[in-house]
Order: C-alpha cells, then structure tokens, then sequence
C-alpha cells in the first residue's frame, strides 16, 4: 500500500479543483438552456434579463407543442432512428458473421472497404449523395434519409460486431455444427445470444448517430412532413429573429432521448468507444 | 439497468482490440471452409452499402468536381477550372488557412483537455463514476443542439455570457463574442472543444485504467517522482491511444460544418469561414454543385492518408 504523501496530497486538491472546474463548465450550457425553456419572454430578452427564472414557467414547452410542428419533427426522427437501426444491427450481423467466420476470397478487401467508408466523412459526400438521391427520387423521403444513414452506421456496426463475434471461442460453434445446426443456425443460436453487450452498443450508436445527424437531414428533406428534429430546430430561426425559450424547450427535449440511451448503456458505450471509434 | 461504470470490472477484452484469427488447423479448414456462396449472400447488403453509398457517390463527386452544374441544369464538362478557380479566389484561400488554425487550435486543446480530465477521473475519489457520467453527457447529444445553445449563450443583448459578466461588473459594454472578427474563431473553437473533449476523456482514461499498477509500484521503489512517473510509465502506455485518437478526431473536427453553420455561417467577413462549410454554402446556398463538390475533395488527399493509416489499425489484431 502506498502512503499519502505530501505531494500526492497536493496532486488530490489540483485534481479536486481541476474537477470543479470542468463540470461547472460542462454543466452551465446545460443550465442555460433549461432555465431560458422556463422563462417567460420578458426575462429571457431586453434589460430585465435574469440568470435564474424569477417565475418558472411551461409557457414555452406549450407554445412548442401547440403552435409549431416540434411533435411532427420528433415523431419523424424516431422512425428514422428506429428503422437505421433495425437495419444497421441485421446487416451488421450477417455482414461481420460473414467476416468473423466464413473464409471466402475478398475477404480482407471488404473489411478493409468498411472501415474506410466508415472514416470517409458525412462532408465529402453529401453533395454528390445529393444528386443520386434526387436522380432516384429518394429526396425528402423516410427511406431516402435512412438509406443515407445506413451509409455510415452499417460499416461500424459491421465492424464492431466483427471484432466482438471472434472472440467468441470457435469450439461452441463446432459443437453446435457437429450436432447438426446450421451456420444460419450457429450464428442465432450460438453466437448472438453471448453477443448481447455488443448488439446493445450497435444499436446505441445507430440510434444515437441517426437521431443526431444534421447534414443529411438538411441536405435531403425540405418539406416539414419529414424532416427530423435536428434540421427542425434551425427552422426556429426566422430571419434572424430567434425564438429562444421554445427553441431552448425544444433543445432540452430532443436532448433527453440520446442522453436517457446513453445512461443506460454507459458501461458498454464507453468500452465500445475505446475501440477507437465513433462519431466526433 | 445499472447506471454506473465500473472501470475494474472484467469485461471482454474482445471488445477493446478485435481478436486476431486463429489459423486455422486443416480439419477445421474442411468443417468450415467452402462456404464463399453463403458467405457473399450474406454480405450482400453491407456490400451494396458501402458501393453505393459511398464508393458510388465518391466517384459522382469527382466528376461533378470537373463540371460547371447548378441545381437542377445539366453540367458542363469544364475539366480542372473549379479547381484553378477556387486557387485563385481569397475566400479559398482564407479558408484553407481558418481550416488548419481551427483543427490544429480545437485538437491541441481537445487533447489537453482530455488528458487531465482522463488524469483527475483516474486519481481515487469518492462519486468518481458520477462525475464521469457528467462529464461525458456533452458527447452524446446532437451537435446542432449544442451549438444552437451557445449561440444563445453568446448572444449580445441577452445571452448567459454577457449578462453573467455585467450582472457581475466584470463589464460596462457589451462584448459582440460571434460578429466580434478578433473573438468569433476563439468562440467556435471553445464551442468544438466543449463538445469534443469527452471523446478524448473516455478514450485516454480507458487506457490509463489498462496500466497495470504494478508498474507505478515498480518505478516508485526504483525512485522515480511523480512526474518521472508519468514521462516513462504512462505517456508511452499511452501513445497508441493518442495516435489513434487524435487522427480520428481530427479528420472529425475538420469535416464537421455544423458548429460554424450554426454559430457563425463562416462570418464575420470570412473570419471563421472552414471547407466544410464553403462546400456547403456553394453547393446549397448559391446552387453550384460542380464548384461545391471540388472544395470538398481539394482536402481529401489529407485525409486519405488519416484514413489508410487508421484502417490499418483499426483492422490490426490485439498487439498490446
């Protein structure tokens, strides 16, 4: 055991202090916003402005729910989420079950091809992604956007669930193939049932990516009965006039669904980040 | 479902580093092998994503980067002109030099950042594993939410940061910190760097939790201080970590538009203008796709090399 001292005394209080200042600095916007989503007009603008909502209020969430399509946006983005997801995890399997397991030729090829569509950024593609969807009429459409999604969350998802599958040992495989199950059957039987923890990270990401995109969604859906809550929400700004306490109301709750996934999954998202991976 | 994160607890280190392919023995080779025709039917579907979503797309890029085309007209074949065009425009150029200042500035600050949040988290303390699930909260919620809520906290008249400081007499006049030319580009870099550094945190505090104290305990009967300790014990642990770390994030950072779309819209007078967002705006805002799809390639070569590089090591079984 080591004994305290002097210096790792000290080293304990800059640490403690270091500590306070950046959570006071991640935590104040987080503050902001909340507290602007409860004020009333009068002392969100102008000289009577306060740092702490003198009379909270929900004027601002039912303006949100009533007058603008936040709820149309919201809904939009769930089926998105929902639907990449579902894809990424089937295709993410099957693909990394392929790759794990299977030995074909092109083998190295593919895994090499998804890693580098993984890293190829959203930035460089969205333009010309942009006239192949409107060659193929995919612009503002659910699918279209979810196939744009599937771009990048089935190349990770197919990575990540490639590294996982090989850890499991080949010799319960063996086992069930012996007795007569087939590869189908290995992979539903075997292998995705001690592969939950991975699976959860899969659709973690795909959920979270797809909720979160911007670019896309700004680029490929122009009519407000599709589009997503994140290009939604830059509509609140007409002409340079903000509507900040419904636009803060609206921020805090198309936060809570990625950060409320995100609690719950912590202890495997983190670990499946460290892989080196994911969005920045 | 349990919210906390326990560092110490035993988790599939598969998870960490793909597990290398065991060669395989000959017998194994005939109950596994001859499976191409199941293998290629599977594969089918990530095949088809990444050729056409990607690889497709790409090559469309490339040849719309050769054509003069606005929405909605078909394009002229104009050869190499965007190109030469874009090298002889000031807004280009400005913008190549905000795009190096800005990832270079938002990077180095990401990295230090994270590095002593990874250290402070590291160091035994009672709610550890509370304040991380704080600190990392930043990370997972939509970059347009963020940024919108610090232009919010930016904003002249009402915003957090002015009122906070007149409230406090910390200021007579009020700071303009987004159309200010001097502090517009030092604005978004902190808003970049608020929203990047947990990345950097999980990822430099995941590899210090896989150094074995032993080796602390070692270099401190041999006599080495604390910062002996941290030169030759964890800095090199660590390299792999910021190798891998810093290049994925920095092929992020450079590419990432929202924050200056929403902060800034590249203003004022071209001060936080980054490729990204030029690309953006000339494809969508003045409709030219040819000219829009030249300026996003022109860095491509840059981050060609990031990417090889990284797809190597991403792909490379456990080698710690």
């Amino acid at each position: 055991m080591r004994t305290k001292t002097g210096t790792q005394r000290l080293l304990r209080w800059i640490g403690n202090g270091l500590l306070v200042v950046m959570l006071v600095w991640t935590l104040v916007p987080f503050y902001w916003m909340a507290a602007t989503s409860l004020k009333k007009d009068k002392e969100i603008y102008g000289f009577e402005a306060t740092l702490v909502p003198r009379h909270p209020t929900l004027d601002a969430y039912r303006l949100l729910f009533v007058k603008t399509p936040f709820v149309k946006y919201v809904r939009n983005s769930t089926i998105i989420a929902l639907a990449t997801t579902a894809f990424s995890l089937v295709f993410g399997c099957l693909g990394a079950y392929a790759i794990a397991r299977l030995r074909f030729p092109g083998r190295g090829a593919i895994a090499r091809g998804l890693v580098f569509s993984y890293l190829v950024p959203p930035s460089l593609l969205f333009i010309p992604l942009f006239t192949v969807m409107s060659t193929l009429r995919l612009v503002d459409t659910y699918h279209g956007l979810v196939l744009a999604y599937l771009g990048f969350t089935v190349p990770f998802s197919t990575w990540l669930l490639m590294g996982y599958f090989r850890s499991v040992p080949l010799e319960l495989e063996e086992a069930a193939l012996v007795d007569g199950c087939s590869r189908m059957g290995t992979l539903v039987r075997i292998i995705l049932p001690i592969s939950l923890p991975a699976l959860a990270v899969v659709a973690f990401f795909s959920f979270t990516q797809a909720w979160n995109e911007f670019l896309y969604a700004q680029v490929f859906i122009s009519s407000n009965e599709v589009r997503t809550i994140t290009s939604g929400l830059t509509l609140f700004i007409v002409e340079d006039v903000f509507f900040w306490g419904p636009m803060m109301g609206a921020s805090v709750l198309s936060t809570l669904p990625p950060v409320i996934l995100y609690l719950v999954f912590q202890r495997w998202v983190v670990k499946g980040l460290t892989l080196g991976a994911v969005k920045g | 479902m349990a919210v906390r994160a326990d560092p110490t607890e035993a988790y599939p280190e598969s998870i960490l580093v793909a597990a290398p392919v065991r060669p395989a023995s000959r017998a194994r080779r005939r109950r596994f092998g001859g499976e191409t025709r199941l293998a290629y039917a599977i594969l089918t579907p990530t095949f088809l994503v990444i050729l056409g979503l990607v690889a497709y797309p790409f090559f469309i890029g490339i040849y719309l980067s050769l054509q003069s085309k606005m929405v909605g007209a078909p394009g002229r074949f104009v050869g190499l002109q965007n190109y030469v065009d874009l090298f002889r425009d000031d807004m280009f150029i400005r913008a190549a030099y905000n795009s190096v200042v800005y990832t270079v500035v938002a990077v180095a600050l990401k990295f230090v950042l994270g590095l002593t949040m990874a250290l402070v988290l590291d160091q035994e303390r009672r709610f550890n594993n509370f304040f991380r699930t704080l600190l990392f909260v930043p990370w997972a919620i939509p970059v347009v939410i963020v940024s919108l809520n610090w232009r919010w906290i930016f904003d002249d008249l009402s915003g957090f940061l002015n009122n906070f400081l007149i409230t406090f007499h910390l200021t007579k006049n009020i700071i303009s910190w987004l159309s200010d030319p001097s502090l517009a580009m030092g604005c978004v870099i902190a808003v970049v760097v608020w929203a990047g550094t947990p990345f950097y945190t999980m990822t430099f505090l995941a590899g210090l939790q896989a150094i074995p104290r032993e080796l602390y305990e070692a270099a401190e009967i041999d006599g080495a201080s604390i910062v002996q300790q941290f030169f030759h014990v964890t800095i090199p642990r660590l390299r792999t970590i910021f190798v891998t770390t810093v290049m994925l994030s920095t092929i992020w950072t450079a590419t990432n538009l929202q924050f200056v779309y929403v902060l800034t819209k590249g203003g004022p007078a071209g001060r936080t203008e980054i490729f990204p967002h030029l690309a953006y705006a000339q494809a969508l805002g003045a409709f030219r796709l040819g000219m829009g799809a030249a300026i996003s390639l022109v860095f491509f070569p840059i981050l060609v090399l990031l990417i090889i590089f990284l797809t190597g090591r991403m792909l490379r079984p456990a080698d710690e």
